[in-house]
């Protein structure tokens, strides 16, 4: 019977390949090419914060949990309004260590 | 394997340093490690057109540069690195339509029956080309380029089921094609 096999085909494949090609200047060519790189600005990111932040303590201002939160940390009194805030703030946190820490993982 | 494993070790390191210190001689690495790979991609992939692989390598690496930070460990650099390759071919291809102008409209039912060893090699490159692209492309880059089916469906943007199907479409293609060969040679062996 006349076949022929897949390795044969594969063999036949791979010898008529000729491989890496030669450098040859190439590589000078491209880093002649090369453009500077852009370095990505900070400044969106650090107003976004600030922005962020102000808005939070803005909204927050009036809100009685809040007040009855703080007013309870600074007496040292462990109110369900001190509770609560403390929690909120320590799951923003870990949040944010959290998304922190992937994003360093991924570079 | 270690070897491999090695090699894309050192990739990660030049990428690191490249994007950590803007080093550019790390980045001048990376190129001549891979150039030859990605210009024999390019060049197969273009049947051949050695100029029009070398301004779209150079497209890519210049490309890779800008995207660098983009780069993420799953895949091998150089796995990246044909990916970019291979999309850059196919916006030039939109463009420029090199596939039109090395089709060829020849019959290939059965190619002739073998003179010389060498016509294997010619009409086995006819034979190439008359598979369809993404056929071609799944078998350079899985058999010449040596990558696994996983890679070359990364590369190629193909679900990994159609690698697969294109991979053995188009060894079947060519051994039917190429079936005068096998029996000439049969022959030649009885006295």
């Amino acid at each position: 019977m006349n076949t022929i096999h897949d390795d044969n085909i594969d063999a036949l494949l791979r010898q008529s390949f000729d491989g890496p090609v030669p450098d040859a200047g190439f590589s000078e060519r491209v880093m002649q090419q090369l453009p500077p790189r852009r370095r990505p600005s900070t400044w969106p990111l650090a107003a976004g914060v600030v922005v962020g932040a102000v808005l939070c303590l803005l909204s927050l201002h009036t809100s009685p949990l809040w007040r009855a939160g703080w007013h309870g940390w600074l007496v040292g009194e462990w109110s369900s309004s001190t509770i609560i805030t403390l929690s909120m703030m320590a799951g923003m946190s870990l949040l944010a260590l959290g998304w922190t820490l992937a994003e360093a993982d991924d570079h | 394997m270690a070897d491999s494993a090695a090699e894309a070790r050192i990739d990660q390191a030049l990428v690191a340093r490249a994007l950590l210190g803007d080093d550019r001689r790390a980045f001048e690495q990376l190129v001549r490690r891979h150039q030859g790979m990605v210009r024999a991609q390019l060049c197969r992939l273009l049947h051949g057109d050695a100029a029009a692989a070398d301004d779209l390598a150079q497209e890519t690496f210049l490309l890779a540069w800008r995207k660098l930070d983009q780069f993420r460990s799953e895949a091998r650099f150089s796995t990246w690195l044909h990916r970019i390759a291979y999309a850059c071919f196919l916006q030039a291809c939109r463009t420029k339509s090199w596939a039109a102008r090395h089709a060829q409209d020849d019959g290939m039912e059965h190619l002739p029956a073998p003179a010389r060893a060498m016509d294997l090699q010619l009409d086995l490159a006819r034979a190439m080309r008359h598979l369809s692209t993404a056929e071609q492309a799944v078998l350079l880059h899985c058999v010449q380029l040596g990558m696994s089916h996983d890679e070359a469906a990364y590369v190629l943007a193909m679900p990994l089921g159609t690698v697969k199907t294109h991979a053995t479409r188009g060894k079947a293609k060519l051994k039917t094609w190429l079936a005068a060969w096998h029996g000439a040679a049969n022959e030649e062996r009885v006295p």
